[in-house]
């Protein structure tokens, strides 16, 4: 099978390297501009020597201006093993009451949160781990935006971050042009992605579960689609 | 911060050992250290020669584990653990592991392993805790289902106690014992029981010590006997029989006796039918009537089957109803042609001899005459009368040995001197694949005529089996000639061709080498046995085995057997002909597991009996 480049043309791909040190500069002093201080990896980084952080987070609904995080989960890996040992979990006491309907979802009720820290204080945390790190989501959209809000209400500042998102992996692992499908594209939820690597099921919507299911996602689909010795620049986003 | 990794920790608990210990609170610390790879299918997780220090959790997937030589040893799924053998050896490993499907593997580092090894005993427990063991526990759960498990033991008693007072003396016990037709006799002190006598006592404690009848009974009995409640199981009844080796039990309720269960009393309510079958067997004055009740044969069978009596009840009852047909041939044979001009013995070879019989076997026997015989003179009474036998036995539904070794046979009809000179020829200058085709003479009962010829000869085999060790070798080597169909965990390891293309043969690749193997062993200690099971009980008192190897031969053949007798039951139900293949698609679990294992003992074992009889000769 030959291995997927994704898709950019050689002059779209990002140097987050270079974005990365340009944001150092503008960062209020704080948390942010130390997170952006500690640099990126070079984009002509092989894959298979990228710091890689899987990352998923729970929140009280889909609207990143609305809604808030109320928990996060981290765990590093490499394209060959996932370290347990650096896992790390936070939850964060969110501004507005809980409604019914998310409880169900993450099952994380009003009384575990009210203990929990707000995410002011647990972000600057966050920033530590993140550092130097390339993450790694199912579906960079949601991650990406809520941290980002997050951080301007904070910090003032935008948080950026690369990202490899398993999500998109897939899509571009099972696309096929219309011509040649039949019926609906392959669906690309965490847990369908999963069994198409016959990864076992998980229970979904805790934060450090799901960060370790995208975990073990990412290291099926580059021992099927990626080459480890690409740079880092073809994959990232 | 509390880091909790539920998923992972949830999915170890649900296997042994850690589902046994999932309260050990150092199991969340543990988890923490975990690694996680994602391994695709055809990859080395240990590759050959290389050390290895991780003890490796399957948490989707499969493995195969290669030995050195790179001989499939076994396939592991799903909650196997793997890599522990190297680590309990310094990091050194002997085997090595591929994946045989995208596997997804938790990587638990050799320290920690280590640490709940030497802190936890339940852990340690299970990795010590051989296969064998294992399989032991399992058996023993799996009898649940056995009805005499179900059965209390009082359902088993046949008339109320019989007893005597302390004050009797022996003449008075054994004439109670005699009225009564019973084997054994309650001793009592103002009606509380203080002891049991029984017929072996009288025999070998008074009889034989030349005591006066006059003597009081206490000095014989056995005082203070294992009894049993009238609310156990007779299951317990009869562990205890063969855990003590005795053969009576009283049966108390309230602290009073209220009769005694004996081992025949188990084998009646086992065998009841057969007991029946053998005796209208000797009934019968015709072929006519011997066939008919063949034709009840898969009757019994399925009985017994159902009656969940074990391989060695359902060996001994086919067995003997196997002899019972040969006998009353013989009997009607001699009414026909006349009595023998010279003794002669009626030998039954190969499963009948071991009393190991299932349903489905050919005929393997042969004629053992006296020295008086005289090939001009009494030739053709024996032609006659052997080839009457072995046809009608056809007749009876035991098929003529494909392999022509038949009493019908001349050359299978020879004097005790030739048969003795035979048998040195074949000890003395043993040849493995001649002796693949005699091992079969090998297990040789008498069931007809004058026995002692047979008992003769088996003693000259034994005499000149312990002489000769370059025949054990040889006999060794032909018992590891059929090996267990071993790593057929998903892809089965499978036999033949077209219809037998999707099984594998149980009596060819399980049964058959552990009773080469036991042979062997039987042969190297003198057991004048020929049963399986009982030479294995003289090669554990020969101590030839590591302690308990014994044991696990005789459940690997049980395990084997039953899987054997199951599925010839369900083929006889499907009215199929019962055969020895099985098809691992219609095996439950459970059964899958079992098998693995005690194919598991049968090659270590094989393994062993190679450096035990390693002989200088090629």
């Amino acid at each position: 099978m030959s291995k997927l480049i994704l898709k950019h043309p050689k002059e779209e791909q990002q140097d987050w390297q270079a974005m990365f040190s340009e944001w150092a500069e503008e960062a209020p002093e704080g948390p942010l501009k130390q997170y952006y201080q500690a640099g990126m990896i070079a984009p002509d980084t092989a894959l298979e020597d990228t710091p890689l952080l899987a990352l998923d987070l729970e929140t009280t609904g889909l609207d990143p201006s609305q809604d808030e995080i109320i928990s996060l989960g981290l765990i590093p890996l490499t394209n060959k093993t996932i370290r347990c040992q650096g896992a790390q979990y936070w939850m964060a006491k969110p501004e507005r009451s809980l409604n019914a309907e998310s409880v169900t979802i993450h099952e994380i009720t009003h009384t575990e949160l009210a203990e929990a820290p707000r995410l002011h204080a647990i972000l600057d945390e966050i920033l530590v781990a993140l550092a130097h790190q390339v993450v790694v989501v199912h579906c960079v959209a949601i991650e990406r935006q809520f941290l980002l809000e997050a951080s301007m209400k904070i910090y003032g500042y935008p948080l950026y971050f690369p990202v490899l998102d398993t999500m998109d992996i897939e899509r571009q692992a099972t696309f096929k042009p219309w011509w040649k499908r039949f019926g609906k594209q392959p669906s690309l939820r965490l847990d369908a992605c999963r069994q198409r690597y016959k990864l076992p099921r998980y229970k979904a919507h805790h934060a450090l579960t799901d960060a370790l299911s995208s975990a073990e996602l990412l290291q099926a689909q580059i021992s099927y689609h990626l080459d480890p010795t690409a740079e880092i620049s073809n994959y990232w986003i | 911060m509390d880091v909790e990794l539920t998923e992972i920790l949830e999915a170890l608990c649900q296997h042994p050992p850690f589902n046994e210990i999932a309260d050990d609170p150092q199991l969340n610390d543990m988890t923490k250290e975990i690694e996680i790879r994602y391994v695709r299918s055809g990859e080395w997780v240990i590759a050959p020669s290389m050390p290895n220090n991780t003890l490796f959790f399957i948490r989707s997937g499969a493995l195969e584990v290669l030995s050195k030589e790179n001989k499939l040893i076994r396939r592991m799924n799903e909650g196997e653990l793997f890599g522990y053998y190297s680590l309990l050896r310094g990091g050194k490993s002997s085997q090595s592991m591929r994946t045989i499907e995208d596997s997804l593997l938790y990587c638990i580092p050799a320290r920690w392993f280590l640490k709940l090894y030497e802190e936890n005993d339940i852990f340690s427990d299970f990795f010590e805790l051989a296969r064998e063991v294992r399989l032991r526990a399992a058996m023993e759960s799996q009898n649940s289902d056995v009805s005499l498990m179900t059965c209390p033991v009082i359902s088993l008693l046949r008339r109320p106690p019989i007893s005597a007072d302390i004050g009797s003396n022996i003449r008075t016990a054994a004439k109670i014992m005699t009225e009564h037709r019973v084997s054994s006799l309650l001793i009592t002190d103002n009606d509380e029981l203080i002891g049991i006598v029984t017929d072996r006592d009288l025999r070998t404690r008074a009889v034989a010590e030349g005591l006066d009848y006059d003597t009081s009974i206490s000095e014989i009995m056995t005082r203070d006997p294992i009894i049993m409640d009238s609310g156990d199981y007779a299951s317990e009844a009869v562990l205890k029989m063969m855990e003590r080796n005795v053969h009576h039990i009283p049966i108390v309720k309230h602290g009073r006796p209220i009769g005694v269960v004996s081992t025949g009393d188990i084998i009646q309510k086992e065998s009841h039918g057969s007991v029946y079958l053998i005796s209208d067997i000797y009934k019968q004055t015709s072929i006519e009537g011997l066939k008919s009740i063949s034709l009840k044969m898969t009757h019994t069978f399925t009985q017994l089957v159902f009656a969940d009596a074990n391989t060695q009840m359902i060996g001994n009852a086919m067995s003997h109803i196997g002899t019972a047909f040969a006998k009353r041939l013989l009997q009607l044979a001699e009414e026909k042609f006349g009595p023998p001009p010279v003794p002669y013995c009626f030998i039954a070879l190969g499963s009948q001899a071991r009393e190991e019989q299932t349903i489905k076997t050919d005929q393997d026997n042969a004629l053992i005459l006296s020295d008086k015989y005289n090939k001009k003179l009494h030739g053709d009474y024996f032609e006659a009368l052997t080839d009457w036998v072995c046809r009608n036995l056809d007749e009876c539904g035991y098929d003529l040995c494909s392999g022509d070794i038949m009493a019908s046979n001349p050359r299978w009809r020879q004097p005790l001197s030739v048969w003795k000179d035979n048998f040195s020829e074949w000890i003395q200058k043993p040849k493995a694949e001649a002796l693949l085709r005699l091992s079969i003479f090998f297990d040789l009962r008498g069931i007809y005529g004058d026995k002692n010829l047979a008992v003769q000869l088996n003693q000259h085999i034994r005499q000149q089996a312990k002489q000769h060790s370059g025949f054990l070798t040889d006999m060794a080597r032909n018992a590891n000639q059929r090996k267990p169909p071993l790593g057929f965990f998903r892809q089965f390891v499978l036999d033949g061709e077209g219809k037998q293309s999707r099984t594998f043969n149980l009596k060819e690749r399980g049964i058959a080498p552990i009773i080469d193997i036991v042979r062997v062993h039987a042969l190297a200690c003198g057991s004048d046995k020929l049963n399986t099971l009982e030479r294995i009980e003289d090669i554990e008192a020969a101590g030839l085995l590591q302690e308990g190897r014994a044991k696990d031969l005789a459940i690997a053949l049980e395990m084997i057997g039953m899987v054997r007798i199951r599925n010839q039951k369900d083929q006889i139900e499907a009215e199929e002909t019962p055969n020895n293949h099985v098809n691992p698609e219609h095996l439950s679990s459970l059964e899958k597991r079992n098998l693995r294992d005690a194919f598991h003992i049968v090659s270590r074992q094989q393994e062993f009996i190679k450096f035990r009889y390693a002989g200088k000769r090629s």
